[in-house]
C-alpha cells in the first residue's frame, strides 16, 4: 500500500537520482540537529582549559577525568543506582497492577468502566506540581520522606494511568471471540489471560515497559521534592554541580552523558515500541 | 482484576488530591511558625486574585505555550510531510527525531544553558560569528531568555509533531490522492485540499497533547534560567514551586495547584468539544 501511495502523492523532494546527495544533506542536517547532544558528549571528555575556551574546540586531547571525579569522588554512582532502582520498582508495580486492569477494562462495556477510564485520562492531565504538595506533606508526616517509597508512589501516579490506557488499546485489538473459544476449551479466566491473551500482546507490553522506564528515569520534580541525600536520582543530583562558586560543566557533561546513554540505546534498539508508546498505541502500524 | 490498580490509584492520587483540597482551605506550613493548619476558608483562593506575581506567571505561561506549540505544529507538520517521502531512510530518521524528546528534559535544559553561556557557550559563539549581537548572553536578558526557552522547547518537541504526522500519513488511504491526480490537481492543491484535511485529527490530538504538557513546563526552566532574569521566564509551575518549597507556604501552593488543575481540565474539555464540533461540521 505504501508504494502505491508513494507514486501517487506529490514528491516535494524531486526525483530519485538525487537520492545520494539528499542522503548526505540529511546526514549533515541530522548531525546539526543533534549537535547539542553531541557537544555534551564531546565536552565530557575535555579538560577544563578546553571546556572554557572562548572559541569552541572540536579537537582536543580526550580525558576521563570528568567521569572519574563525578562517579568516583562525588558519589554519582549512588545516584545512578537510585535512578535504576526507582525506575525498575515503578515500572514493575505499574505493570503488575495496570496490565490486568487494562485487560478487564477492554472486555467490559459497563458504564462504571467508562467513568474509570475518564478518571484515568484526568489523572494523566494532572500536573505533577499539583500532587507534589500533598505527597510531600503526607510523606513528611508518615516519615517516608527521603526513602524510595515516596518517590515510587509519586511515579505510579503517572505510570499506572499510562499503562492502563496503553495496554487497553492493545487488548482491544485482540478479538474477544478468542477469549470465548479458550473458555469453551476449558481455560479458566486466569488461564485465558495468562496463556492466551498475554502472549499475543508481547509487543504492547514491551512498548509499555520501555515507556514507563524512560518516564520514571527522566522524572525530575517528584524526585526533587521527595528524595533525600541517599535516594536522590540522577536528575536531582546533577543541578547540585551548578554552585555559587562556579559550575562544573565537565562533570555535568559526564553525568549527563551517562544519564542519556541508556535512553539513546533504547531509541535505536526498540524504536518501534517507543513510537507505539508515544502515539498511545493508536498509530502503531508494525 | 482491576481492583489492585484502583486501590493503588486511590491511595496515591485520589487521597492526596482530597488531602490537598483540605490543605488549601487551611493555613499550613512545616516551617513558618504559627501556621499549624488552622481553618482559613477560602482565604487562599481569594489571595490569588490579588497576587500580581501569579498573574504575571500566567501571562508568561500563556505566551510560552501559545508561541512554542504553534511553532511546533507548523514546523513539525511541514517536516513530517517532507520526511514521509524518504521511505528507505525512515528508520534512521526516526531515531534522530526520537532522541531530543526522550532525552531527560533536565539534561536538555543544562545542555542549552551551557550552549548559551555568555563567555564560552558555542551557541553564543556561533551567533556572534553570524554577526548577531548577544550583549551579555541571551539568557541574561528578559525578552531573549524567554525566546531561548521557546526555541529549546521547539527543538525538543517539533519531532513529536513530525513523527505523529508521519505515522498519520502512513495510515491514509491512497484513493483520494489518486482521484486528485486524475483530476489534475497541482502538488500544492493536493496538500492544501486533500492531505491537510485528512491529517487534521492527528495534528489536533498532537497539539492538544503538547499544550497540556507545555502548561506544566518546569524542568527545563529550572536549570536554564531559574525563572529569571527578574521574573521574565517564571512560568506557572516554577512560581508554584517557589511558593510551596522555597517560601514553604504549602497551603497557598495547594490552592494554586488545585486552581491550575481545574483550569487545565476545563480548557481540555472545551478544546475537545470545539474540535469535535468542527469535525462534525466539515
Amino acid at each position: 500500500m505504501t508504494t502505491t501511495q508513494a507514486q501517487v502523492r506529490p514528491n516535494p523532494l524531486g526525483s530519485r537520482s538525487k537520492s545520494a546527495g539528499l542522503a548526505f544533506l540529511l546526514l549533515v542536517l541530522g548531525v546539526l540537529y543533534l549537535s547539542p547532544l553531541l557537544w555534551m558528549v564531546l565536552t565530557s571528555f575535555k579538560n577544563r582549559v578546553d571546556i572554557f575556551s572562548s572559541t569552541p574546540r572540536l579537537t582536543f586531547a580526550p580525558t576521563l577525568d570528568n567521569y572519574r571525579e563525578a562517579f568516583q569522588e562525588n558519589g554519582f554512582t549512588t545516584n545512578l543506582l537510585n535512578s535504576g532502582v526507582v525506575a525498575l520498582l515503578t515500572t514493575g508495580i505499574a505493570l503488575l497492577v495496570g496490565v490486568p486492569a487494562a485487560y478487564q477494562l477492554s472486555r467490559s462495556k459497563s458504564k462504571l468502566g467508562g467513568i474509570y477510564l475518564l478518571g484515568l485520562l484526568a489523572a494523566r492531565l494532572l500536573p505533577a506540581m499539583v500532587l507534589s504538595v500533598p505527597l510531600f506533606v503526607l510523606a513528611t508526616k508518615l516519615g517516608l520522606s527521603g526513602n524510595y517509597v515516596a518517590v515510587v508512589a509519586a511515579h505510579l501516579t503517572f505510570s499506572i494511568p499510562f499503562t492502563v490506557w496503553m495496554m487497553r488499546s492493545f487488548f482491544l485489538s485482540i478479538p474477544p471471540s478468542l477469549d470465548e473459544a479458550a473458555l469453551l476449551d476449558g481455560c479458566g479466566e486466569f488461564g485465558v489471560f495468562f496463556r492466551v491473551v498475554l502472549p499475543l500482546t508481547k509487543g504492547g507490553i514491551a512498548a509499555t515497559t520501555v515507556f514507563c522506564l524512560i518516564n520514571s528515569w527522566n522524572e525530575f520534580l517528584f524526585a526533587l521534592v521527595l528524595t533525600g541525600r541517599d535516594t536522590a536520582t540522577l536528575p536531582v543530583a546533577v543541578p547540585t554541580l551548578l554552585t555559587p562558586i562556579g559550575t562544573f560543566w565537565g562533570q555535568i557533561a559526564a553525568v549527563g552523558t551517562v544519564t542519556v546513554l541508556p535512553i539513546a540505546l533504547f531509541a535505536f534498539l526498540v524504536q518501534k515500541y517507543i513510537i507505539a508508546g508515544m502515539t498511545g498505541g493508536a498509530l502503531s502500524s508494525d | 482484576m482491576q481492583s489492585p490498580a484502583f486501590l493503588v490509584l486511590a491511595l496515591v492520587v485520589v487521597f492526596p488530591l482530597i488531602y490537598s483540597i483540605n490543605l488549601s482551605l487551611r493555613q499550613f506550613s512545616l516551617v513558618i511558625p504559627g501556621r499549624t493548619g488552622q481553618w482559613a476558608g477560602l482565604d487562599n483562593y481569594r489571595r490569588m486574585l490579588h497576587d500580581a506575581d501569579f498573574g504575571a506567571s500566567l501571562i508568561t505561561t500563556l505566551t510560552f505555550v501559545v508561541v512554542a506549540v504553534a511553532l511546533e505544529a507548523v514546523l513539525g507538520t511541514s517536516l513530517g510531510i517532507l520526511l514521509d517521502r524518504l521511505v528507505r531512510l525512515r528508520r534512521t530518521i526516526t531515531s534522530v527525531l526520537l532522541l531530543p524528546m526522550i532525552v531527560t528534559p533536565l539534561i536538555v535544559g543544562l545542555m542549552f544553558n551551557f550552549a548559551f553561556n555568555a563567555q564560552f557557550g558555542y551557541a553564543t559563539w556561533a551567533l556572534e560569528v553570524l554577526g548577531i549581537e548577544t550583549d551579555q548572553g541571551l539568557l541574561n536578558k528578559g525578552s531573549t531568555a524567554l525566546a531561548v526557552l521557546i526555541a529549546v522547547d521547539v527543538w525538543e518537541w517539533l519531532p513529536f509533531i513530525a513523527l505523529m504526522v508521519m505515522a498519520g500519513l502512513r495510515a491514509l488511504p491512497a484513493s483520494p490522492f489518486e482521484a486528485a491526480s486524475l483530476d489534475g490537481a497541482s502538488a500544492m492543491q493536493t496538500y492544501r485540499y486533500v492531505m491537510l484535511p485528512m491529517l487534521k485529527p492527528v495534528i489536533g490530538v498532537a497539539v492538544l497533547f503538547r499544550a497540556t504538557e507545555a502548561v506544566r513546563e518546569f524542568d527545563k526552566v529550572f536549570v536554564l534560567t531559574g525563572g529569571g532574569p527578574g521574573s521574565s521566564t517564571t512560568v506557572n509551575d516554577l512560581y508554584q514551586y517557589r511558593v510551596s518549597f522555597l517560601n514553604w507556604d504549602l497551603s497557598y501552593g495547594a490552592a494554586l495547584g488545585m486552581t491550575t488543575f481545574v483550569a487545565v481540565l476545563a480548557i481540555c474539555a472545551l478544546v475537545y468539544r470545539v474540535t469535535t464540533r468542527m469535525d462534525a461540521r466539515v
